[in-house]
């Protein structure tokens, strides 16, 4: 009886574990055929890219292991690892938008007609560019934030209205999120073909303080 | 009369000579084509291996970054014991990985299914169509209707969050998603859906579904799992003030 048990434990396990190898296989699969659709160039910067994000979660890697062994020499040493918190904290804020920062970066000024799909797209191309921090005039990009329609003039943040001009700020390697906006073909170029009677201007920032989430 | 001949003789040559022309032409064209498509086909495999080989090192490395992170997290939590400062600054810490989206939500909540249509007699989908804009606008509507979490097949949408395309291929989190693509909400279903269902939003979206330009399914679901971010939060810009 007890066999029997184990045998359909084994096999519900087995099955288990083929579909998941399956499901694996058919995404891995899935997106394989699409990268054989792509261009070497395409391709290219697919890997480019890859480089570059495989580069930073190395860096992260070697910075915790730095991190877990001071900790356990404080532990081990009867200090306990406050330091190691106190640091972790820090860095948890500036994720999560929860500390107001300050670094530098570029501004997007936005006068005229523009709506919250755009200003969704202009912040979103911000984050691809590497953007670590990012504000809407007053109001600062958190993990949850959405934008909406609002009044003549004005659009919503997180349910409160943003009068226009707008100003995107965001913090980050200025060259790159400068040449990320202004690139012939680029998202302001876009937007000055289809808002045509808006002006967009960008600019590179020595420094920007930016507000935390809720604007503290 | 040799003049009549000859001009009946030069009819009947116009035809097989257009023929031949068109032939030839058309011969030229089928022999040119792959000529030029080689060069760059050539490429592709190669290529399209080193994508899927960096791929698989990111999850290992993710991996890697997950295990270093727990560790660290249980010796923290193990000291945080010994005193009172250090016990507040772990609670202040789940807090905000919690808020952060660092720690694996799960509840209520709905999933919205997108991928391009397959073209009549097709068997794969025509995936030349970026849809990086669609899953974006459905990832705002879902903060807007209160979701507590979202994530775009794997990756969880954090304040730091990239979704791009290139050319067909999206990219979320610096890492490759595969179609069909799933933005999972986890927040209360009915105000998800009523937001989803509102005819002012998502309006591109839905006019190309009822095009047959694209296929999207949303799905209620009593328990969506949406994993934690499992990428880097290292800033290298911005300092706290």
């Amino acid at each position: 009886m007890r066999s029997r048990a184990g045998v359909l434990a084994v096999t519900a396990t087995a099955l288990f574990l083929g579909v998941l190898v399956v499901s694996q296989f058919r995404s891995r699969e899935a997106y394989s055929r699409t990268l054989r659709q792509e261009t070497p160039e395409q391709l290219t910067r697919l890997i480019a890219d890859l480089n570059d994000r495989n580069r930073q979660l190395r860096s992260e890697i070697f910075d915790l292991r730095l991190a877990l062994d001071a900790a356990q020499s404080a532990v081990a040493s009867g200090r306990g690892s406050l330091e190691t918190s106190e640091k972790q904290l820090a860095q948890l804020r500036v994720f999560s938008g929860r500390s107001r920062v300050t670094g530098p970066g570029v501004g997007v000024r936005v006068e005229g007609q523009f709506d919250e799909r755009a200003l969704s797209d202009l912040v979103y191309e911000l984050r691809n560019a590497g953007a670590e921090a990012i504000a809407v005039n007053d109001s600062r990009v958190g993990p949850r934030t959405w934008f909406g329609p609002g009044s003549s003039g004005t659009l919503v943040v997180d349910g409160r209205e943003v009068r226009g001009p707008w100003v995107v700020r965001a913090i980050g390697d200025a060259d790159v999120l400068y040449v990320a906006m202004t690139r012939t073909g680029g998202i302001v170029g876009q937007f000055e073909v289809i808002y045509s009677r808006t002006r967009f201007t960008v600019g590179r920032e020595s420094t920007l303080d930016l507000p935390a989430v809720g604007g503290t | 009369m040799t003049d009549g001949r000859a001009l009946q003789k030069g009819s009947a040559l116009l035809l097989p000579a257009v023929l031949f022309g068109l032939l030839v032409a058309a011969q030229w064209t089928t022999i040119a084509t792959p000529g030029v498509q080689d060069v760059g086909i050539r490429y592709i495999d190669p290529l399209a291996a080193a994508v899927n080989r960096l791929q698989d090192e990111q999850a290992s490395l993710k991996a890697q970054l997950a295990e270093v992170r727990a560790k660290l997290d249980g010796v923290q939590r193990a000291a945080s014991a010994q005193s009172g400062a250090a016990k507040d600054v772990q609670a202040h810490i789940d807090e905000l990985r919690a808020s952060a989206g660092l720690t694996e939500a799960r509840g209520e909540g709905i999933v919205v299914t997108i991928d391009a249509l397959r073209p009549l007699g097709a068997k794969e989908p025509e995936r030349q169509v970026c849809l990086a804009p669609d899953l974006t606008d459905v990832v705002n509507v879902a903060w807007m209707a209160g979701a507590r979490a979202v994530a775009i097949n794997s990756e969880r949408v954090v304040a730091a969050s990239s979704v791009y395309c290139v050319g067909a291929t999206i990219v979320v989190n610096g890492s490759i998603v595969a179609a069909p693509f799933a933005v999972s909400a986890v927040g209360s279903a009915p105000s998800l859906l009523a937001a989803i269902d509102d005819p002012a939003q998502l309006v591109d979206l839905k006019r190309r579904r009822d095009q047959l330009a694209v296929d999207m399914r949303v799905t209620r679901s009593p328990l969506v799992t949406v994993a934690p971010y499992a990428g880097p939060l290292g800033a290298r810009s911005a300092k706290p003030q």
